[in-house]
């Protein structure tokens, strides 16, 4: 398996993108916006409170036969001054522009006003920046105006301020914080079903190409699903009708086979010119593996074919037993081969399919009494072990050349010194079986530094309650 | 012998009938299922080989007739498809053996011969593997026509081994044989039994050969 190239475009990431970054853009702005909104009516409060003492001045100012006065007793001076923070500054002038009282400094500010009119402006008084209120004062003929003015150093409104700006970035922030934490939230939740339908999709193979439920996907992807189930009915198809197509020709081609077979044997026995001796052993040994290749390529198309269990119902069978039964078709081609076939079998029970079962190990004794050469000691052993049931078949050999060991599990792949009946597909359909069955097949340099251990590790199977037959 | 073949293929038939006439024996040929019965009322035959696959009504069909005819004829199975053979193998439609496509020749005369030697078995007085011969009753066994004398037990597990002819028969199906054996001491004492065994019988050209770990196999070293 390679590991595909990273995708062009992650759909979390294109979300998350389109989601924080103007999250991000968004927060300075709506800080400003909340800044600009709450500020105006904290200093218009402050402004206020200035005209407060703008309005108890103009309670102090008498009037006199058009003379304004300003009766200032040093008390009221001083409530008048009175603020914890900011540094307090008045003045009143007469219509003239005459101070009447307070701080004669300030009174250059005095901005022109009609009786009964307020302004407010910022001022800077002896270096000092300065918020200040003036009000027109009506002060004894109707024309005439007095001008109060009260100003305030900035403190409380840059405190104000402060505090305004500091509450609306909070503000911000942490909606910011929660509104990305909830996309990346929603992102993935939304994105799960499609996480779950990937996965879901990883794990097909040829044998396993039933529909996706549209139900368990949400409705946007439910097209991209049909077209998928679409693609799957096509290769569902396409692969049974290769799987009866190669199981058809197979079949077809056995009888003429047998015939060849049968005729090339009874040809060999009978009396013939000696140049043709060698024309019908090769003829022979071509018909003998054409027949065997024949078997091996109907027991691949099987374990190609559909789930285990599709064809032939699952039973619960005893490598042993299976193996015990081997023992009739496979000793006499051991004998012939002047090898010692023998068996250490303990009960292990698996499920699967028994004829399948019976191809692989038929396959592996084949392998062995090929390869393993003549007075070879040939074992077929079964174990059960904690949650596997193995089936192992040793040979103390010739055995095969490490390097070689990886690959002869490639189909039509045979080892170098491979001869004989040899088709090249034995061990792959070993291994196709061992993992149609949940298991797996594997090829060791022998146990006594020479030949070969084949071992095939299956899931176990408790042994069946009733058993008698 | 006389045998009866029933395949459809005439290339194959002709072979079967010409590998099968070379051992000596007779055969008719058929390329249907359906007069099969009747001929095996008329003529006596040794054995049927049956091809699966038949126009008409098939192979399973055929044996289901002649089964119900009450014929115990030694029946060899021949199929292509391996999904008939699990069933035939299931032995539920009265073969005694199959064989599946393509086979070797001596294949299926060992087959027929080790099937029709099981019957012969099955209803003579008086077994016989190669020139062994075993009375079962009389308990008497003969080497080459010599009387050879046997212990009750091994006549007990010469009998079985001689009505598995040409098959592996496990250690246990021994053991279970004579009365109050079992567990591990019983293993050696049976190796003990049957290594006398093969000394007494060998003479006779048939060979009682050990399946390590497994059991023994009794044949009659022709190579059947």
């Amino acid at each position: 398996m390679t590991t595909a190239p990273p995708p062009a475009s992650s759909l979390r990431r294109t979300l998350l993108r389109w989601l924080i970054l103007p999250l991000v853009a968004l927060v300075p702005l709506s800080a400003a916006v909340v800044y600009a909104l709450a500020v105006r009516p904290a200093l218009d409060g402050l402004d206020r409170a200035l005209t407060d003492t703008a309005v108890a001045l103009n309670g102090i100012l008498e009037v006199h036969d058009g003379q304004a006065t300003l009766p200032l007793s040093a008390q009221t001076l001083r409530a008048l001054r009175a603020d914890l923070v900011d540094e307090v500054a008045f003045v009143v002038g007469d219509a003239q522009g005459q101070p009447l009282g307070g701080d004669t400094a300030l009174l250059a500010f005095a901005p022109p006003l009609a009786a009964g009119q307020w302004r407010f402006f910022n001022a800077t008084l002896r270096g000092r920046h300065m918020r200040a209120a003036a009000y027109g004062a009506r002060c004894g003929e109707a024309a005439q105006v007095c001008t109060i003015l009260v100003a305030e150093s900035l403190g409380k409104r840059e405190d104000a301020e402060r505090a305004v700006a500091w509450a609306a970035l909070a503000a911000a922030v942490l909606l910011a914080l929660s509104l990305s934490l909830l996309a990346v939230v929603a992102v993935r939740r939304g994105l799960r079903p499609l996480q779950r339908a990937s996965v879901d999709m990883g794990s097909r193979s040829l044998q396993r190409l039933d529909p996706i439920e549209p139900a368990s996907v949400p409705r946007e992807v439910a097209p991209f699903v049909t077209a998928l189930n679409d693609l799957f009915a096509r290769l569902r198809l396409a692969a049974s009708a290769q799987r009866a197509f190669v199981e058809d020709a197979a079949h077809q081609l056995r009888t003429p086979l047998s015939t060849l077979r049968v005729e090339s044997a009874q040809a060999l026995a009978q009396p013939c010119p000696p140049e043709l001796q060698p024309t019908l052993q090769r003829l022979h040994a071509a018909a003998e593996r054409g027949a065997h290749l024949v078997q091996q390529l109907l027991t691949l198309a099987r374990a190609d074919g559909a789930a285990l269990g599709a064809g032939t119902p699952l039973a619960r069978v005893d490598l042993a037993a299976l193996a015990a039964a081997a023992a009739d078709d496979w000793l006499h081609p051991a004998l012939a081969a002047g090898q010692d076939l023998g068996f250490d079998l303990e009960p292990a029970w698996v499920d699967g399919d028994a004829l399948l079962l019976r191809e692989l190990l038929g396959n592996l004794i084949h392998n062995a009494i090929e390869h393993a050469g003549a007075g070879a000691r040939i074992t077929v052993r079964t174990r059960a072990e904690a949650a596997h049931a193995l089936l192992q078949v040793v040979d103390d050999g010739r055995g095969l050349p490490a390097d070689e060991l990886p690959q002869v599990w490639d189909r039509f792949r045979r080892g170098a010194g491979a001869g004989g009946l040899g088709t090249g597909l034995g061990l792959a359909i070993v291994r196709d079986i061992a993992r149609l069955h949940g298991g797996d097949a594997a090829l060791q340099p022998g146990t006594e530094g020479s030949g070969i251990a084949a071992t095939v590790t299956l899931p176990c199977s408790p042994e069946p309650v009733a058993n008698l037959s | 012998m006389l045998i009866l073949l029933v395949e459809d293929d005439q290339p194959l038939a002709a072979s079967i009938a010409g590998v099968l006439g070379a051992q000596g024996w007779r055969v008719d040929a058929s390329r249907n299922g359906e007069p099969v019965p009747a001929s095996l009322l008329r003529d006596d035959y040794d054995a049927l080989v049956l091809d699966i696959g038949l126009p008409g009504i098939d192979g399973l069909e055929t044996l289901r007739r002649v089964r119900a005819q009450g014929s115990r004829l030694p029946v060899l199975m021949l199929t292509a498809r391996d999904t008939v053979e699990q069933r035939v193998h299931g032995l539920e439609v009265g073969a005694d053996d199959y064989l599946v496509k393509p086979f070797a020749p001596v294949e299926l005369v060992a087959r027929l011969r080790a099937l029709t030697r099981r019957h012969e078995n099955r209803v003579a007085e008086v077994l016989s593997v190669g020139q062994l011969r075993f009375d079962p009753k009389a308990l008497r066994a003969w080497v080459r026509d010599e009387p050879v004398k046997l212990s009750r037990r091994e006549c007990d597990i010469l009998q079985y081994l001689m009505l598995k002819a040409g098959r592996v028969v496990q250690r246990e199906q021994l053991v279970a044989l004579v009365p109050g054996w079992s567990g591990a001491t019983s293993d050696n004492a049976l190796d003990l039994l049957v290594s006398r065994l093969r000394t007494k019988i060998e003479p006779a050209g048939v060979r009682l050969r050990t399946v390590r770990g497994l059991g023994y196999l009794l044949d009659a070293g022709d190579g059947t």
